[in-house]
């Protein structure tokens, strides 16, 4: 689905470098696969994530990260640790967008760059299709694909939306939905979000009874299906 | 520890003192003669003598003295002719400038005067010699009649009379007595003196222990005493060192322990890359297999194997996560945090799991936050945990229940799965480091952990805060 895209990749390890490096390009993406973080500034002007390992020779992968972190604000940057996850230097990683530890599974790694592409990445030209929608984020339209007709969102049903089209598959708390849309802390008990998506439901969704685009976890939040 | 090293004598607070006492002592029968010589010094600054007096007068010695002397003379004279007794009394004379002698004669006949002199009869009658002697007495001059000669013959050979202006005879007492008016004054003075040194030197100690006090009380921005400034090397001077000493230790005794914190996660960290890289590398080998043409059997045992590098990747974690954290080397950081948000955020990111492996989850959580005072990766890492075990134990039972209940009258956490509880044998049970972390963070935060298990009902795991319930053990 996503193609022309190009990750920097930085490990010392040749042995994983190898295969993280041969997977990524089966799966599409364009890889530049560096052994040290010497060149990583220059060469992340042409990607649009970079995975980064913790332990590199010369500069250790958290000051890589920064450097790329205070260049390009934007990039996405994925660090694979080798560490223990109890280690305090992961709070070191606060500048990181994700972190994976090693031994990963290649799929659990590709999952991840995917998640990070598209919350980060700009809108595709390609329409999105979810269930009986279309959706056009690059135009900001989304049509109903059975009659053609478009469906006009309110603009806080609309940002509700699109900040779950962001992380599409992924369940997102009421808390992280309500935080980020309205840009104010979640108040305990607050129906103003459930309300929001009532009417998002009964403009988007076939039976807004049953939905099928934005489903409901229970106890949890919300989450669009890819 | 630096041996005890002994103050020289010179140098203590108990020398200076038996200094100070001693000065005293010695200086009393001094003081008293010099009080009183400084009293008379003062008495006759301040009230200088009558001018002239002090050097004419010329001391005879007492009246007594005159007395035995004159009536010597007389005896001695006894029988001489009167030829020497003129000349005996003219020597009297140079003795006693002073004085003015005559005799009479056994005829009452006065003969010699020294000096001349009127007003004294030239022959003397019974009644003259009453009249004189009348008039001597307790008078002005001071006058001493003596028969010459024998006692036991009196009159044979007349009388002597001397006589002295009283003036010449003794100093004013008036003038000795004013002497010692200011020699209390002057004792006093210096007694105040030696109190006010005594004085002064306790109040010194006092000020200095007060500063010491205030010194020790102080702590700088590591938590640890400051150093102090030290004074005078007596003892209170050695308490200062002792305590700067004990400052000193404790900081490198600190700085020991940061060192080895600091050593001990380097190498943690360091064994952990060592363990994990060949791990991946491993897993990555593996995965190239899968493009290989494999029987069902052979993608299987892939799988396997795939899941049996995941779980190493976790043991180890959990090894190197209970050394850190057992040895008390991995820092919390407490916060007041809604927990009932973070549960949620860790079941966000579980539910996939759950659902991969068929495991329905029933959240039924509050609105209302819970507020807890814990670390929040900390907390996430329980979570982790319990849920790992959950999936890799209680999977068969198809259920997990995230909900808030009463314990202990507290609100707590419950997770509760439908699996064959903790008493099953489970093919993929271990030493349950797992559940040692959770406790040992539990612990950290000051939260408790209860479980219930049986075989029918599952595993239901409490969580709940800990302080001030006696009902905990």
């Amino acid at each position: 689905m996503i193609h022309e895209k190009t990750i920097l990749y930085i490990e010392d390890e040749k042995e994983i470098g190898d295969w993280v490096h041969q997977d990524l390009r089966e799966r599409g993406y364009g890889v530049i696969w560096l052994t040290n973080g010497d060149r990583a500034v220059d060469e992340a002007a042409s990607c649009q994530l970079a995975i980064l390992d913790v332990m590199l020779p010369g500069l250790d992968g958290f000051t890589v990260g920064q450097r790329l972190k205070k260049q390009y604000p934007g990039l996405p940057i994925l660090m694979l640790s080798a560490r223990t996850s109890i280690d305090d230097k992961l709070q070191g990683l606060q500048f990181a967008d994700d972190y994976l530890t090693k031994p990963f599974h290649p799929d659990e790694l590709a999952a991840r760059v995917e998640v990070l592409l598209r919350r980060s990445g700009a809108p595709s030209a390609e329409p999105l299709q979810l269930g009986h929608l279309l959706i056009y984020e690059k135009e900001n339209i989304i049509k109903n694909r059975e009659s053609g007709e478009e469906i006009v969102l309110t603009g806080k049903q609309f940002h509700i939306f699109q900040y779950l089209l962001r992380h599409l598959g992924q369940i997102m708390t009421k808390e992280q939905i309500f935080e980020s849309v309205w840009g104010e802390p979640y108040l305990d008990g607050d129906k103003t979000l459930m309300v929001h998506i009532r009417h998002l439901r009964e403009k988007l969704e076939r039976d807004p009874a049953s939905p099928e685009i934005i489903e409901t976890i229970r106890g949890i939040g919300y989450r669009v299906r890819a | 520890m630096k041996p005890y090293v002994k103050t020289k004598f010179r140098n203590s607070l108990l020398s200076r003192y038996l200094i100070i006492i001693g000065f005293a002592l010695v200086l009393v029968p001094i003081l008293i003669p010099v009080s009183f010589a400084a009293s008379w010094g003062v008495n006759r600054l301040l009230f200088p003598p009558a001018p002239g007096t002090a050097e004419t007068v010329r001391d005879y010695g007492s009246g007594l003295d005159l007395e035995t002397m004159w009536h010597g003379e007389a005896q001695a004279l006894g029988g001489k002719a009167p030829q020497a007794i003129d000349e005996r009394l003219r020597q009297l004379k140079r003795e006693y400038p002073d004085a003015s002698l005559f005799w009479v004669d056994s005829a009452g006949q006065t003969r010699l005067q020294l000096p001349e002199r009127s007003g004294l009869p030239a022959k003397w009658s019974a009644e003259d010699a009453i009249a004189y002697m009348k008039r001597a007495v307790n008078g002005d001059p001071f006058t001493i009649v003596a028969f010459i000669g024998s006692k036991k013959s009196p009159g044979n050979q007349g009388f002597m009379v001397f006589e002295l202006p009283r003036a010449h005879m003794y100093k004013s007492s008036t003038e000795r007595n004013g002497d010692s008016r200011f020699y209390g004054l002057f004792m006093f003075m210096m007694f105040a003196f030696f109190i006010l040194i005594s004085y002064l030197f306790f109040r010194d100690i006092r000020t200095r222990l007060l500063r010491l006090e205030t010194g020790m009380a102080r702590t700088g921005p590591n938590g640890l005493p400051v150093r102090i400034a030290e004074g005078r090397p007596d003892e209170i001077g050695r308490l200062e060192q002792a305590f700067n000493r004990m400052v000193d230790e404790l900081g490198q005794s600190r700085q020991r322990e940061r060192e080895e914190e600091e050593l001990r996660k380097n190498l943690i960290g360091n064994l952990s890359h060592d363990l994990r890289t060949p791990l991946t590398v491993l897993g990555g080998q593996l995965y190239s297999f899968r493009k290989e043409p494999l029987s069902e059997q052979g993608r299987e045992v892939l799988a396997l194997m795939e899941v049996k590098i995941k779980d190493l990747g976790t043991l180890i974690d959990h090894l190197l996560s209970y050394n850190l954290l057992s040895s008390g080397r991995y820092a919390l950081n407490p916060e007041d945090r809604d927990v009932l948000r973070i549960v949620r955020v860790s079941a966000a990111a579980w539910y996939p799991l759950w659902e991969k492996a068929g495991i329905e989850a029933d959240i039924d959580l509050p609105d209302e936050p819970l507020i807890w005072n814990v670390d929040e990766q900390g907390f996430r890492r329980v979570l982790d945990n319990l849920f790992q075990n959950l999936v890799r134990h209680a999977r068969s039972g198809g259920y997990v229940g995230i909900s808030l209940a009463e314990r202990h009258g507290k609100p707590a956490l419950v997770i509760a799965d439908r699996g064959p509880g903790l008493g099953a044998v489970s093919p993929s049970k271990g030493a349950g480091l797992g559940l040692q972390i959770v406790d040992l963070l539990l612990r950290e935060m000051n939260l408790c952990r209860e479980t219930e298990s049986t075989a029918e009902r599952g595993t239901r795991t409490y969580i709940f805060t800990a302080a001030p319930s006696p009902l905990v053990k």
